[in-house]
């Protein structure tokens, strides 16, 4: 597919190349994410994963970094709890996103 | 008997089973050790059994613990277990005890530590244990001396392991050997690499003498003497091959240690299998090594440390790596 080259003025092939691949980039069906969990306690956690993990998968990833067993976190975002089979795409939190960290 | 599974807390907001309600009853109302007993002593319903359990392993003294939950090993019933996601799961009791005895963590709950069996048999507050399937292990190991002359080692070895006891000092004995042997090789070998090329020389023959006794020696305890040997001629043809690598390029001491070092990497990791190789085929391996390494597809070797060692988290955690 032609990307649209009308804000390029240089006529340099590796500008094409990496337009096309930001491109790509933005159209692509699983990215990578950042998220910050904070449990208001002291522990505040950046996570990278991709959008396509479960909240089982992100729970894990959390319990690697701090040390809690993951069956023990509990990830929320005011009053809803996260269910551990539903991705983070389905659950719409993006790059950068803050989610409540607790434990059971 | 409504009590019909065993588990924790479970789903998002962690409902509690019926189990960790009457484990928590017990522990309020906190009765006497003989109630706690006659709970375990009980044939009829496993699920009261496996309550009694859980909170004489709470609440009771290291050597109580063992000597109570012991018995229940023999009982193989089936029990359903509700997982933390809501599923029920198919365990058995000795299962669950096992998981009591041996693990720090159960139905959600972090259990106090016990002293381990081989302390308390030490200071002599019990005796050994002794297995329900002794009997049968026995007659295995008969067949298995009868098999096998020089299994001297494997066979006390089973024995000790079966039997439950506490390392006796003949099993300490082979390992200890076994490690002897090991560190033995390896320090005469890394002496042998780091010499100077005239000092190699001098020493070679001196050396070659020196495994040959060894090797014998070995192979009068080792089951698999043959294969020493054969591990002992590559090294030597190896040491040849190396250094007549080493003389025809340059004379410098940090690119002949990187070499061996290589070479040290891919015999470790060729002394796992049994075949003998030629002098040939050790060429081509370190270059077949470099290019497997280079085509890992877990992202572990990522030029950014941050994304590489989140990449080996999740490949340690089973996940696939992060999409760039």
């Amino acid at each position: 597919m032609e990307p649209s080259l009308r804000g390029f003025k240089s006529n340099s092939y590796d500008q094409y190349t990496h337009a096309i691949e930001l491109q790509e980039k933005n159209q692509r069906s699983t990215k990578m994410i950042e998220v910050v969990l904070n449990d208001r306690l002291g522990k505040k956690v950046r996570v990278k994963c991709n959008d396509d993990d479960t909240i089982g998968d992100l729970k894990k990833l959390v319990a690697a970094q701090t040390g809690t067993r993951a069956d023990k976190i509990r990830i929320q975002k005011w009053y809803n709890i996260y269910k551990d089979h539903i991705t983070l795409k389905d659950y719409e939190i993006h790059d950068g996103m803050g989610l409540e960290l607790y434990y059971n | 008997m409504e009590l019909d599974h065993v588990g924790g807390t479970y789903g998002g907001n962690r409902k509690p089973t019926p189990f960790i309600c009457l484990v928590m009853k017990m522990l309020q109302i906190q009765p006497d050790k003989e109630i706690v007993v006659e709970f375990i002593k009980n044939e009829d319903y496993k699920y009261v059994r496996v309550l009694g359990a859980f909170y004489l392993r709470l609440t009771g003294t290291d050597i109580d613990v063992y000597r109570y939950l012991e018995p229940l090993y023999n009982d193989y019933r089936k029990l359903r277990q509700k997982l933390s996601d809501g599923r029920f799961s198919l365990t058995h009791v000795d299962e669950v005890i096992d998981e009591l005895l041996t693990k720090d963590y159960s139905c959600d709950i972090a259990m106090p530590r016990i002293k381990k069996r081989l302390t308390i048999e030490a200071i002599g507050a019990l005796e050994p244990r002794k297995s329900a399937l002794e009997d049968d292990f026995e007659e295995e190991e008969e067949k298995d001396d009868d098999d096998q002359l020089m299994d001297i080692d494997a066979g006390g070895h089973e024995k000790d392991y079966y039997r439950g006891q506490s390392p006796s000092r003949e099993r300490g004995r082979d390992r200890d050997r076994k490690r002897d042997s090991h560190r033995h090789r390896d320090r005469d070998h890394d002496r042998e690499y780091d010499r100077d090329y005239e000092w190699e020389r001098r020493d070679r023959d001196r050396d070659r003498d020196r495994d040959r006794d060894r090797d014998r020696y070995r192979g009068r305890d080792e089951r698999d003497h043959g294969r020493d040997r054969d591990r002992d001629r590559d090294r030597r043809d190896r040491e040849r091959g190396g250094r007549r690598r080493s003389r025809s390029r340059s004379t410098s001491r940090d690119r002949d240690r990187d070499r061996d070092r290589e070479e040290r990497r891919q015999r470790h990791a060729r002394d796992t299998s049994a075949s003998p190789s030629r002098r040939g085929a050790e060429d081509e391996k370190p270059k077949k090594k470099k290019e497997k390494e280079k085509k890992k597809d877990d992202g572990t070797d990522h030029p950014d440390p941050e994304i590489a060692e989140a990449n080996r988290i999740r490949a340690s955690l089973g996940l696939k790596p992060l999409k760039l």
